[in-house]
């Protein structure tokens, strides 16, 4: 998901004050020591992905919003 | 919609199924990256081996003492633990996790941490969290929302058990452009 995607769903949802930091660049060094990333995709990322994005396939980010005091919108979502 | 539905179970399904199938966390390389040496201290060996986090929602959540916090997709209890801490006896702490065994390990890791009395572990989802509206003051994930196929669904349950001014606090990987395809369609790219 996209940072502004995220941002926005939030804010779709009812959520204000919404604020995004931390970032860190994560890449297939990083996924590599993660069980679920399994050897093949590992492989594959190496691969595929151009050799100046392998350090950085993936931004982690900390997203922090909140609830309005008064009584916001909530969205009804299935 | 029923497709739709369906294609949600599906990987739903696949996200468990893989988080079951795993037998270690990321391990302490990856949680010194996250971690400070001190909030490491704070947390018991097993813990610290089973985070799977991406990032520290604890270190930006400014939690207080006594307030009420939910981790949704607790895993293995390291930031509820961390959580713990920071809102003492006089608050608490409820890890929410869609797999059981991983409910055992934060119960088993809180225990050791010495914070089992105001912290506990429901298996539940992220998208039909099983709390009532307007119960916790803050809610934490980390790596998370990202393995949710109805993601707006998951945020609207957040915000409907969150107090009116209460707070979220989320780490998540996100990824700017297109991946090619092979590695977008994969399983395992998308549950990790
Ligand atoms: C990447 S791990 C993160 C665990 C923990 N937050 C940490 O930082 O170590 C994702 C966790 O979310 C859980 N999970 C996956 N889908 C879920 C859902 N729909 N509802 C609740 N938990 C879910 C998995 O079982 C797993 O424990």
């Amino acid at each position: 998901m996209a940072e502004r995607v995220f941002a926005a769903k939030l804010q779709g949802v009812g959520f204000e004050d919404v604020w995004v930091g931390g970032h860190r660049p994560s890449g297939i060094d990083e996924a590599s020591h993660y069980p679920l990333f399994t050897e093949e995709v590992i492989e594959l990322m190496r691969r595929t992905l151009p050799r100046e994005r392998h350090d950085h396939v993936a931004t982690g980010v900390v997203v922090k919003a909140r609830k309005p005091r008064t009584r916001g919108r909530t969205k009804r979502t299935t | 919609m029923a497709k739709d539905l369906m294609f949600q179970n599906e990987i739903k399904e696949a996200v468990r199924d893989a988080y079951a199938g795993i037998s270690t966390g990321a391990g302490e390389t990856v949680a010194r990256w996250l971690y400070s040496d001190e909030e490491l201290a704070e947390v018991p060996a097993g813990a610290v081996a089973w985070a799977l986090g991406v990032g520290n929602p604890v270190r930006y959540a400014l939690l207080q003492p006594g307030e009420d916090v939910l981790d949704v997709g607790s895993g293995g209890g390291i930031d509820s633990i961390l959580a713990a801490r920071r809102v003492g006896p006089q608050g608490s702490v409820i890890g929410l996790d869609i797999l059981e065994e991983m409910c055992e390990r934060g119960r088993r890791h809180a225990t050791e941490a010495g914070v089992n009395g105001w912290t506990q572990f429901r298996r539940g989802e992220m998208e039909d969290i099983p709390l009532p509206d307007g119960s916790i003051d803050v809610v934490i994930s980390n790596g998370v929302m990202n393995l949710s196929a109805r993601k707006s669904r998951a945020l609207a349950e957040i915000y409907r058990v969150l107090r009116p001014g209460g707070r979220v606090s989320m780490a998540d990987l996100t990824v700017e452009g297109e991946l090619p395809p092979e590695i977008a369609n994969d399983q395992s790219a998308w549950a990790g």
